[in-house]
């Protein structure tokens, strides 16, 4: 690449590398440096070294916190990738109702999330709620989703597979480049639609679906946030729904104990990397070890 | 053009990064829309009195959204003037001396005498000797029951002071299938099983709560009398079956079921009064908490602190003077939301006219006596949501529980709270 061209790339991409380096990397870092120390925001904050972490070691719900948030993005993103790339396929030609498909696979994700977690609360409720009339009104089990710990897990399941909006606009882009050619050429040498598309669709998106999933793994380990503080409020007991952010929010800003939050904020970060490593590396074997590259 | 487009931005930045510090006491408080209603009287009144000093009330929905906005404006450097919190939670503001003893300020005072308050709400703000907050208000746990229920069901309403097992026997007379489809339709009381609802109970079992009040290290649940009591609460649920279970019980929050007319008693602080008063068709009133050996109660007690380093604090306490005297008082008395801390407005009709339901608020006076209060020590907040979590299991989960057992596990899941009390 030519000097002038990479300082040009360089320059487009720097306000972004600002945002980044002020929004995430700064913050990131802070975080760090937070987590060696006790602080309650009120008074001065008190090295502690790893004092933090030990704390969490030794904190009965920091690993049940972990566990529920790890087990909830091993559910949730790849049923929200799978949903997203098959919505996107479903809904990808002009068809009657598709724009209306198109329409409301995207709208909850236009919803703020505290509106749709009031929304959910409604919805759940064991006794009143919609989803277990109609549930109990078909002759099906109505879960308790409030105070059945596994119910309430796949009640925040439910809920973030509703909000896919962004994943399915990826989707729907990437599925749209996949070259009308290649899918003739495989009709043509006599493959079945479903051929078609395990063998010559996904694979051309894959480098698409590659940073869906990547970018679903970032998000899932987060976007617990809203749904478990207000809807199931990190319970039923022992602990079932409070998710590693929950589980910051509530020693930072109810406990004021920064120090435990930030060493846990490390924690899901180094897990977040690691996640992302892992997918990296999966996909890249998959694929022949060509990664992100273009086929 | 670019220029003007920066100057604008940073203008506007300046004006939000100053937005309202002006001249203006910032007094934070956290409620549901009718306490609000209520703190918004108080301020309209204080400025009719008087013109030099002018409060602007920050308002939350609750407590945890207070202390959240607390933290973070003190960090920021830029605390609120004063803040009201109930005593359970102040402990950490007072080890890192975010806010002033207010001994000085009461000592010089012609408003306020500390001889005119309740002993008990203000004794739980004092801290090694010193009075870090003021009390507004001095209410304390207690039942309260839907009379017509009671009528239905043929039971005597509760007079006075009575047993737990007359509460249970109540509980279990006004449990029933109204309309015979076999599913229980009206419970005879809802209680969270918290730590706050099951202290009462072991103090009235001749227990105690933790092992030193002042300097708590773990929760005294093993005794005899402790384990008694929290036998006798769970077995509301497990034996008697007089609480909604957990379905319904998650499905409709007690006090939601007690309004609408499907739950004969409640056990609650003065908190749920304007929402009744507002809501409630039937006629209903309050009796003191059932005892098993001898009277006690919770406190439940919010304060007015006022915070270090404030430029305003003169002005600030021109506030707390007049919210926590006589006019202030009647203002948050009369909207039903607080058992007034001052004896004299407490003894008043603004607080026992009886012909604003509940009758007999005079219980809540009667209770200060016996009420005790919960160690407000730093970690307590942390020490109380790991029981809760405890307790709420045990409650609902199927089959026995043994008391013992309950108890090793609250001594278990505490444990590491109280351990940072310690360090």
């Amino acid at each position: 690449m030519e000097r002038r061209e990479r300082l040009g790339l360089w320059l487009m991409a720097a306000p972004f590398l600002m945002g980044v380096a002020a929004l995430v990397v700064g913050p990131s870092l802070v975080t760090l440096v937070l987590s060696l120390f006790s602080w309650d925001l009120v008074s001065p904050p008190r090295f502690v070294g790893l004092g933090s972490y030990r704390a969490l070691a030794d904190d009965g719900v920091f690993p049940i916190a972990l566990g529920n948030s790890l087990r909830y993005a091993a559910v949730a993103v790849p049923l929200r990738t799978v949903l997203a790339v098959g919505l996107a396929s479903l809904l990808l030609r002009r068809a009657a109702g598709a724009g209306l498909g198109r329409a409301a696979v995207l709208a909850p994700s236009a919803v703020p999330d505290v509106a749709l977690a009031a929304a959910w609360l409604w919805i759940l409720n064991p006794l009143f709620g919609p989803l277990n009339l109609a549930l109990g009104a078909i002759g099906l089990p109505t879960p308790a989703w409030f105070s059945d710990p596994s119910a309430a897990r796949w009640a925040i399941v439910l809920m973030g597979t509703f909000v896919l909006g962004e994943g399915f606009a990826i989707a729907l882009a990437a599925r749209r480049v996949v070259p009308r050619q290649l899918e003739e050429l495989a009709a043509s040498a006599g493959a079945g639609p479903w051929a078609t598309y395990v063998r010559v669709v996904l694979p051309v998106m894959a480098p698409a679906l590659l940073l869906l999933a990547a970018r679903d793994t970032v998000a899932s380990l987060q976007a617990t946030f809203v749904p478990a503080l207000m809807v199931t409020n990190g319970g039923p007991p022992p602990y079932a729904t409070t998710y590693l952010p929950v589980f910051v929010y509530r020693e930072a800003f109810e406990y004021l104990r920064f120090g435990p939050a930030a060493a846990a904020t490390t924690v899901m970060l180094a897990v977040t990397a690691a996640a992302l490593w892992l997918q990296y590396v999966a996909f890249s074997r998959l694929r022949g070890g060509v990664g992100f590259r273009d086929p | 053009m670019r220029r003007g487009v920066i100057v604008v931005v940073i203008a506007l930045l300046v004006a939000v990064a100053c937005g309202g510090s002006g001249t203006e006491v910032r007094v934070l408080v956290a409620g549901d829309p009718e306490e609000l209603a209520a703190y918004r009287e108080l301020v309209a009144a204080f400025h009719a009195s008087q013109d030099g000093v002018r409060v602007r009330l920050e308002e939350v929905t609750d407590r945890d959204e207070l202390l959240a906005r607390l933290a973070t404006s003190i960090a920021s450097g830029r605390p609120p003037d004063v803040f009201l919190l109930n005593y359970r939670y102040v402990g950490r503001f007072v080890t890192s001396d975010t806010i002033v003893p207010l001994d000085g300020y009461l000592a010089a005072s012609a408003v306020l005498d500390p001889e005119a308050f309740f002993d008990t709400p203000l004794e739980a703000f004092r801290f090694e000797g010193r009075q870090m907050c003021l009390p507004q208000n001095a209410a304390s746990l207690v039942v309260y029951f839907n009379a017509d229920l009671f009528e239905e069901a043929g039971v005597a309403t509760p007079r006075g002071a009575w047993t737990w097992d007359e509460m249970v026997e109540a509980a279990t007379a006004l449990t029933r299938d109204t309309d015979g489809d076999g599913a229980v339709d009206v419970y005879g009381l809802g209680v969270e099983p918290e730590l706050l609802r099951v202290a009462p109970v072991i103090w009235s079992n001749g227990g105690e709560l933790v092992d030193d009040a002042e300097r708590p290290t773990r929760l005294a649940v093993r005794s005899t009398a402790a384990l008694g009591a929290l036998r006798r609460f769970l077995e509301l649920r497990k034996v008697h079956e007089v609480t909604p279970p957990e379905l319904d019980a998650e499905s409709e929050p007690a006090e939601a079921r007690f309004t609408s007319g499907r739950l004969a008693m409640l056990m609650d602080s003065r908190r749920v009064v304007p929402t009744l008063r507002a809501a409630a068709t039937f006629d209903w009133d309050v009796a003191p908490l059932p005892t098993l050996r001898e009277p006690a109660t919770v406190l439940h007690a919010d304060g007015y602190c006022l915070t270090s380093g404030s430029e305003r604090a003169d002005d600030a306490w021109r506030f707390l003077e007049f919210a926590l005297g006589p006019q202030g008082q009647r203002v948050t008395a009369l909207a039903g939301r607080t058992v007034p801390s001052l004896e004299q407005v407490a003894r008043s009709d603004a607080f026992l006219d009886p012909a604003e339901p509940p009758r007999s608020s005079q219980v809540f006076l009667d209770q200060l006596d016996v009420a005790r209060q919960v160690p407000a020590t730093a970690a307590w907040p942390r020490v109380e949501d790991a029981a809760n979590a405890v307790l709420e299991e045990a409650y609902y989960e199927p089959g026995r529980v043994e008391a013992a057992e309950v108890a090793l596990a609250l001594l278990q899941a505490t444990r590491g709270a109280f351990a940072e009390v310690a360090g």
